[in-house]
């Protein structure tokens, strides 16, 4: 199989790259950067020097791919993705742009009105653990945003049991400085984002949409930058109906994803990493789930870890493309990280 | 085949023996074997641990 990186300089354009050139039934025909035309991708991603021979190509000489990854900033997939589409080949966005079915809702998030409603309907939202059947047909995958997989992934057996009561759930999110991209802003220089503990986003963050359209309840989400190249740690306080104990809960998380090959429950009685923690899933694909009962509270704390350029983008777009096109799940995506890092 | 106490979780007998001391597969709880036929197990006693606080 073909493919194709629009946007290949970018951390997740890195982490794409990382993953196909050695999986085993792809082959990465063309990565694409305006600003890096002409050089080799190892001077983009340093850990790829004498992995591959590719070097960047402008945008303008894309030629069509089985399958095309487009790693650009939200907006531009808008442009590129109606004419990949006609092509016929399968489209992989890892932007925002085809993520929200609700029109009223991109609208309000993304302040614009949404130029091809007609395609987010046809989009399948990029999350294997939810959707694992309709991507076996997709031909426009809509990879997830990072906070949202986390944040999904750890809410939504909790809502499926039907074990909340009507509140809003809170979900307080961390992440890590990639999460922001490669081009260069203020809040991103040294001195700004060293030592950092800052709310970013307090209230309003984008990925509020995706959480609720996944999850099918209201959520009130806050975002914090931390002291972390990768991570996410979303912890959600969900309000429950009745206590239950930790049996129950795991029983509860069991059901969803005893099955799956990318999350793992981690809600230990002993050691060290008790709960889930970004940073041993550096690198890789896994997304950890947790959870521990508050019946002083009346709510429940269920928490997820996970590498936002991995399970958090590129890795989870691998995932789908494997899904996609009936290759191993697994595949291209086995490795288990460092300890210690 | 017996079930973790702590979360349920499916606990095998294999070649444990009595008094046996072995985490459960999922959350790792310290488990000891106090029967074997049939076959049950129960938290293992441990010490407290000081996080610092």
């Amino acid at each position: 199989m073909k493919a194709a990186i629009v946007g290949g300089s970018g951390y997740v354009g890195g982490e794409l790259l990382r993953l196909l050139v050695r999986h085993p039934e792809v082959e990465v025909a063309q990565v694409t950067s305006d600003s890096m035309a002409g050089k080799p991708v190892g001077r983009a991603h340093p850990n790829l020097r004498k992995a591959t021979d590719l070097a960047f190509v402008p945008h303008s000489a894309l030629r069509p791919a089985d399958v095309t990854f487009l790693a650009t900033p939200h907006g531009e997939s808008l442009a590129r993705v109606p004419g990949l589409l006609d092509e016929g080949g399968i489209v992989v966005d890892l932007s925002a742009d085809f993520r929200l079915h609700d029109t009223a809702a991109y609208l309000q998030y993304y302040h614009r009105e949404h130029p091809r409603p007609d395609l987010l309907a046809k989009s399948v939202y990029g999350l294997p653990e939810l959707h694992r059947e309709a991507l076996r047909a997709a031909q426009l995958i809509a990879v997830p945003g990072c906070i949202a997989t986390a944040s999904i992934l750890a809410l939504r057996p909790l809502v499926a049991a039907r074990l909340l009561d009507s509140r809003p759930i809170v979900v307080d999110a961390k992440t890590g400085s990639s999460a922001s991209g490669q081009e260069p802003g203020p809040a991103g220089t040294h001195a700004e984002r060293s030592g950092a503990m800052r709310a970013y986003a307090a209230a309003g963050h984008r990925h509020t949409a995706e959480i609720e359209q996944e999850v099918g309840v209201p959520v009130a989400l806050s975002c914090h930058a931390v002291e972390a190249v990768r991570g996410v740690l979303a912890t959600g306080h969900a309000f429950v109906l009745r206590s239950m104990d930790d049996k129950e809960l795991w029983r509860t998380y069991r059901a969803a994803y005893g099955a799956e090959p990318f999350v793992r429950i981690v809600h230990e009685t002993d050691g060290i990493h008790r709960e889930p923690e970004p940073k041993i899933l550096s690198g890789t694909n896994y997304c950890e789930v947790g959870f521990a009962s508050d019946p002083h509270a009346g709510r429940v704390v269920a928490l997820a870890a996970l590498d936002n350029l991995m399970k958090g983008a590129a890795g989870n777009a691998v995932q789908c493309l494997n899904v996609r096109a009936g290759f191993p799940e697994t595949t291209a995506l086995d490795f288990l990280g460092l300890h210690p890092i | 085949m017996t079930h973790c106490p702590e979360c349920d979780a499916k606990v095998e007998r294999n070649d444990k023996v009595l008094g046996e001391v072995f985490p459960c597969p999922d959350c790792g709880t310290e488990l000891e074997v106090f029967g074997t036929s049939p076959f049950a197990v129960q938290p293992a006693p441990k010490e407290a641990e000081d996080w610092g606080e």
